[in-house]
């Protein structure tokens, strides 16, 4: 027992951390309706690291490292913030999802260049969540906050631009400006995150928990909440998984978000329909309860 | 030496035949708004031929193509089936999150496979190269195939694009929809991969929106913009040595950011 403590315990304390920022962000992204934007800007990122290994020899796990997927990551923010202010002909999904294509091809042709290049190209998937450091929790943590910090200050506009995006326009707000602030918090985030847990876990952690609590209330407080329990509470389980069955820890804590969400959608669907077949005195026991065998 | 003509000749004709009915049904895919539904298709048929590859079948066989479509046939299902009727849940969400899960249950798969970080890269980033005779047969008699049954039920798959007229049987022609993209998704993943196969049905079709309305000459703008990148890639690639497909989809990919920049710049002019 002691030993899994010891081997699971920072990746445990790592998910904790991802999910506290990450449920938040997603809740935004879902309002906004740009669910591809963070597979895009943590692709951006593996692209930015990857170059900066390739070119400059920076280890892609170094300051410089980061900071070369950090920069590239802000100007894919500012690309977004402008595209959604000019381009109208197309939504900006596609434009999202045009320059994650770009992204993805760009870190093939990096890795095809380097030697050894499609180990890279899973560790950028799925990441190394089992290999959490300290260093990296408390990194980690002190960015986090950061960006917590400023989007409790910032709420404010932040919520206008999310809930409406042309009267925050009419009513003369800068959004370019407050999109962009969005866009490279969230790349700062998402570039962090992406280094220790690979692209479609944070992927994973943005959206899922998000989804759950958007299907089970509309209140904005209780929201959060109900979003943290679950990522909390899956990320347990799929560590747990992986350790027993002997699968890589991250895609098995995504799997385990996709299967709590699933079931909750099936649990909603089911009460839904035991509500609109039996709509008078009859309580919806008698199918809720499993049939003896 | 006559070898490199040659090959430059295969390669070529795949590219105009698979580019006609991409750029198509790209169209289609931007217009409604599903732009990862693709990546969807890509990666279940990733997974199908994955999940062959446990049981025994070998890749790129006929039997890995058959696993394939049978994965590609239920993820369509799943695609058309599955809508929220939450209004906070966008439609958008339930793809991303079934892309996510197909992806993470390919490298599920890979972890209890001998060899499987090797398979899913592979998966992942195709091959290109091993482009031959056969296949460019087999793959333009597919697709002019699934080009009539796209000009035969016109009428409905452009409702469902545009709206403008009342379906009957919504969810079962966006089921049949989903099927003839997977169908072209089965074939070009071996080839392609996943990420190339989703960049080729993306970015042509999306730099051509940005500026047509019309739907045939939004796809004789795609395919003649995405033809032109395709070459110059093409040529780059042989000369420098550079990783084949990948480079095909940066040179598509520079052609669009140029599209979105001088849409930018002249937002409002040229438009019909």
């Amino acid at each position: 027992m002691p030993n899994m403590v010891a081997i699971l315990g920072l990746p445990f304390l790592t998910c904790v951390l991802m999910t506290l920022i990450l449920s938040h962000l997603g809740i935004h992204i879902l309002r906004r309706e740009v669910i591809f934007i963070d597979i895009a800007l943590a692709q951006t990122a593996a692209v930015g690291a990857l170059a900066g290994h390739i070119f400059f020899g920076f280890a892609t796990d170094s300051l410089l490292g980061y900071l070369c997927a950090l920069g590239i990551t802000l100007a894919a923010a500012g690309f977004y913030a402008i595209a959604r202010r000019h381009v109208s002909q197309i939504p900006l999904e596609a434009v999202i999802g045009v320059t994650y294509a770009i992204a993805a091809a760009a870190a093939l042709f990096l890795a095809g260049l380097a030697p050894g290049g499609h180990v890279h190209v899973k560790e950028v998937l799925a990441g190394s969540i089992l290999w959490s450091t300290w260093q990296d929790i408390g990194t980690a943590g002190l960015v986090f906050a950061a960006v917590g910090l400023g989007f409790v200050l910032f709420r404010k506009p932040f919520n206008r631009l999310s809930d409406d995006y042309d009267r925050a326009r009419a009513d003369q707000m800068n959004v370019v400006c407050w999109d962009f602030l969005f866009y490279a918090l969230l790349g700062m985030v998402v570039t962090l995150a992406v280094r220790t847990a690979g692209v479609v876990v944070v992927f994973s952690f943005l959206i899922i928990p998000a989804t759950v609590s958007a299907l089970l209330t509309s209140r904005w407080q209780l929201r959060l909440p109900i979003a943290w329990t679950y990522g909390i509470a899956s990320s347990a389980a799929g560590l747990l998984a992986a350790y027993h069955y002997d699968f890589s820890v991250g895609p098995a804590i995504a799997a385990f978000l996709g299967l709590t969400l699933a079931l909750t959608a099936a649990g909603l669907r089911v009460k839904d329909r035991i509500r609109r077949t039996a709509p008078c005195a009859r309580p919806a026991e008698p199918e809720a309860n499993a049939p003896p065998r | 030496m006559t070898e490199t003509p040659r090959f430059l000749m295969v390669q070529t004709s795949l590219l105009a035949v698979v580019l006609v009915l991409h750029t198509y049904v790209g169209l289609h895919i931007v217009r409604r708004s599903l732009i990862f539904s693709d990546l969807v298709l890509d990666q279940a048929a990733a997974l199908g031929a994955l999940v062959g590859i446990y049981f025994g079948i070998q890749y790129g066989g006929v039997g890995s193509y058959v696993v394939a479509l049978v994965a590609v046939v239920a993820g369509s299902a799943m695609l058309a089936l599955l809508k929220p009727r939450n209004p906070l849940v966008p439609r958008e969400a339930v793809i991303g999150i079934l892309y996510a899960l197909a992806l993470v249950a390919s490298l599920l798969v890979g972890d209890k496979l001998a060899g499987g970080e090797a398979y899913v890269a592979k998966t992942l980033a195709g091959s290109l190269l091993w482009v031959s005779w056969p296949l460019v047969y087999v793959t333009t008699a597919v697709y002019a195939a699934l080009l009539m049954v796209h000009w035969v039920f016109r009428r409905k798959f452009l409702a469902l694009s545009d709206g403008t007229q009342d379906l009957t049987n919504e969810k079962l022609w966006d089921f049949l929809f989903f099927v003839t993209q997977g169908i072209i998704t089965v074939l070009i993943v071996p080839v392609a991969g996943v990420l190339l196969a989703y960049a080729f049905l993306m970015i042509p079709a999306a730099t051509a929106a940005l500026f047509r309305k019309d739907w045939l000459g939004a796809v004789v703008l795609g395919w003649g913009v995405g033809l032109a990148a395709c070459l110059t890639g093409l040529g780059a690639s042989y000369h420098f040595d550079w990783p084949y497909g990948p480079t095909l989809v940066v040179a598509l990919g520079v052609v669009f950011l140029a599209a979105v920049v001088c849409r930018a710049i002249v937002p409002r002019r040229a438009q019909p």
